[in-house]
């Protein structure tokens, strides 16, 4: 496992795109070493790691399709209403070029 | 006394025997939601409900239709088309969804009113009922605000148990429901995963994330099931099995049901009052004619159960919350660059709390650690989930208190990782990692706060859930009550 400090945590929050206090990254310090100690006593319990992982519960499988019944979509007024920076029908960001 | 104090049902015969009206009723459900010191509501919807009140007043109420003009309030985070809806979080501060939740359209097409949305931990994620963007929500049998209700769903856990309606909607990924329901002396229910649509329903960690609901007593909880779980193909994880109808096949009968205590939770709550009350649940349920048993689960499995729920909900939510970044909704602060536009409006826009949360699951996502945390979180909740399925092949369901003490004092608990999680405190979210039909009842209260049992069982065997809770609601006698009758109802 790839070893803990400040900056490989500032590295990570960045990478997620946004900051944190100092304190903030004191605080997720101390959590990270008591993730880890509590994993490492997980990794101890019998067949843990032989066994599969679990994503859902059970087994979700769905074998038919849905009917192809048509729907109108949103209209381009209502998919733009909760932006904040719309200009001529389009979400407006600064220039990437 | 007022209509609100009673049950669904009752409500509904008082509707159709025209001894109050829908506007009556609505009206009474704002004025004591507009009282509200609890700190339950995001935002109360006095004008839109009083208007459809009067709408559903002009037509004949339905016989049948237990629902149709029934006030209730929703947590947060589900969609509903044109009111404000953040999750308690800045982050979402001013989004007004485009269309309902599956469960709030199946609510409203039935002649239910919603009056309110209720508070939450910051996007579902917290324990304390705290961290929402409107600060803590308060549990009202305590008048000094000195004790937390618990979340997530902490305001619709409050407005329920302070009668303002008799039914809420909430979301359960580790307890949210059922936890708060205990501190509150509710009926809180979480069905199968995948029982109920989760269309609408802002994601946290949707292998484990549960549309729940508090009710004031077993039977309207069995009728809120018959609605809530018709199928959607709006939500590709909602099952295709046929539903039950939980309400019509109520009977509270035990005789024969084999029921499991799980020694290693049993003994890690030492609370001798509360024990005392869950051992005369036990007797009670063991004269009834069921077969009461004790089983052993390793401890050291059950002592994961906290740090498992915590990896892979993290996990989860950092990727499902990466949407949320100012651009399509939400504040936008500006920036030089597309990236910073989004940087802004993340890091103003989630607290302390969830930021670290979001840290740790992509920490535990990237390739050099999955081994040693997300993979090995999964690892261990499949061999829980094999170690309760093993006692389900043998016994109907597993009765437990809830948690190992009534509403922990808002300065004694936080949802600061520790490594102090003793198992009673955690443990429901064995509930989650199964996909298990689990229900927590009132049991009792203790200087006047309350506590819960919790009574979990097989995929889809929501039926001896409701039968076993309904048993037990005949040896609490703890039926309807609220923060306003509980004195009376405690002295029976």
């Amino acid at each position: 496992m790839k070893a803990v400090n400040k900056d490989v945590l500032k590295d990570a929050a960045n990478r997620l795109l946004f900051d944190m206090s100092d304190e903030q990254y004191d605080m997720l310090l101390e959590e990270f070493h008591i993730i880890q100690t509590q994993f490492e006593l997980i990794g101890k319990i019998k067949g843990v790691d032989e066994t599969t992982p679990m994503t859902f519960s059970f087994d979700v499988t769905i074998s038919l399709m849905r009917e192809d019944v048509p729907s109108t979509p949103l209209s381009r007024d209502e998919v733009l209403k909760n932006a904040k920076s719309v200009q001529d029908g389009q979400i407006k960001l600064p220039k990437v070029v | 006394m007022s209509y609100l104090d009673l049950s669904i049902r009752e409500i509904h015969n008082a509707l159709l025997l025209k001894k109050v009206t829908i506007v009556e009723l609505v009206k009474e459900a704002l004025e004591r939601a507009k009282k509200d010191d609890n700190n339950a509501f995001e935002c109360i919807l006095e004008k839109e409900a009083l208007e459809k009140a009067i709408e559903l007043s002009k037509k004949e109420i339905p016989n049948e239709n237990y629902f149709y003009g029934i006030p209730y309030v929703a947590k947060d985070n589900f969609s509903t088309k044109g009111v404000e809806t953040t999750g308690s979080s800045n982050v979402l501060s001013g989004y007004v969804p485009l269309f309902d939740a599956t469960v709030i359209k199946y609510l409203n097409d039935a002649g239910a009113i919603l009056i309110a949305k209720t508070t939450l931990d910051e996007l579902a994620m917290g324990g304390t009922g705290t961290s929402g963007h409107k600060g803590k929500t308060f549990n009202p049998y305590d008048e000094s605000h000195t004790h937390m209700i618990g979340g997530s769903s902490c305001g619709s856990a409050a407005a329920v148990s302070a009668a303002i309606v008799p039914f809420a909607l909430g979301s359960d990924t580790g307890d949210s429901v059922r936890k708060p329901a205990s501190n509150s002396a509710l009926v809180g229910m979480k069905p199968t995963w995948g029982l109920i649509s989760r269309f609408g329903l802002f994601p946290f960690a949707p292998s484990m994330d549960h549309v729940a609901y508090f009710t004031r007593n077993v039977s309207d909880s069995a009728l809120l099931l018959n609605l809530l779980s018709k199928h959607d193909d709006n939500d590709e994880t909602n099952s295709y099995k046929k539903r039950d109808d939980y309400f019509g096949d109520l009977k509270g009968d035990v005789k024969g049901k084999k029921i499991a205590v799980v020694k290693e939770i049993r003994n890690s709550i030492t609370d001798e009052e509360m024990n005392k009350k869950y051992n005369d649940s036990l007797e009670f349920l063991k004269n009834a004619g069921a077969i009461v048993e004790e089983v052993s689960i390793n401890k050291d499995l059950l002592t994961s159960i906290f740090p498992t729920y915590f990896i892979i909900s993290c996990a989860e939510a950092t990727s499902n919350n990466a949407n949320l970044d100012g651009v399509k909704f939400g504040p936008n602060y500006g920036g030089k660059t597309y990236q910073e536009v989004m940087y802004n409006a993340r890091t103003k826009g989630f607290s302390g709390l969830i930021k670290r949360r979001f840290v740790i699951g992509s920490y535990s996502l990237m390739s050099e650690n999955q081994h040693d945390l997300f993979l090995r979180a999964q690892k261990a909740r499949h061999l829980i989930v094999d170690a309760f399925n093993e006692v389900f092949k043998t016994y109907d369901a597993i009765y437990l208190l809830a948690a190992p003490s009534p509403a922990s004092k808002f300065d004694e608990a936080s949802d600061r990782l520790n490594n102090d999680y003793l198992i009673a405190d955690n443990y429901l979210a064995y509930g989650n990692f199964g996909g298990f039909p689990s229900i927590t009842i009132p049991l009792g209260f203790k200087n006047g706060l309350p506590y819960g049992g919790n009574i979990t069982s097989k995929p889809f065997d929501e039926k001896d859930v409701f039968d076993l809770a309904l048993k037990l609601e005949s040896f609490t006698k703890l039926s309807d009550v609220s923060c306003l009758n509980y004195k009376e109802k405690e002295a029976k």
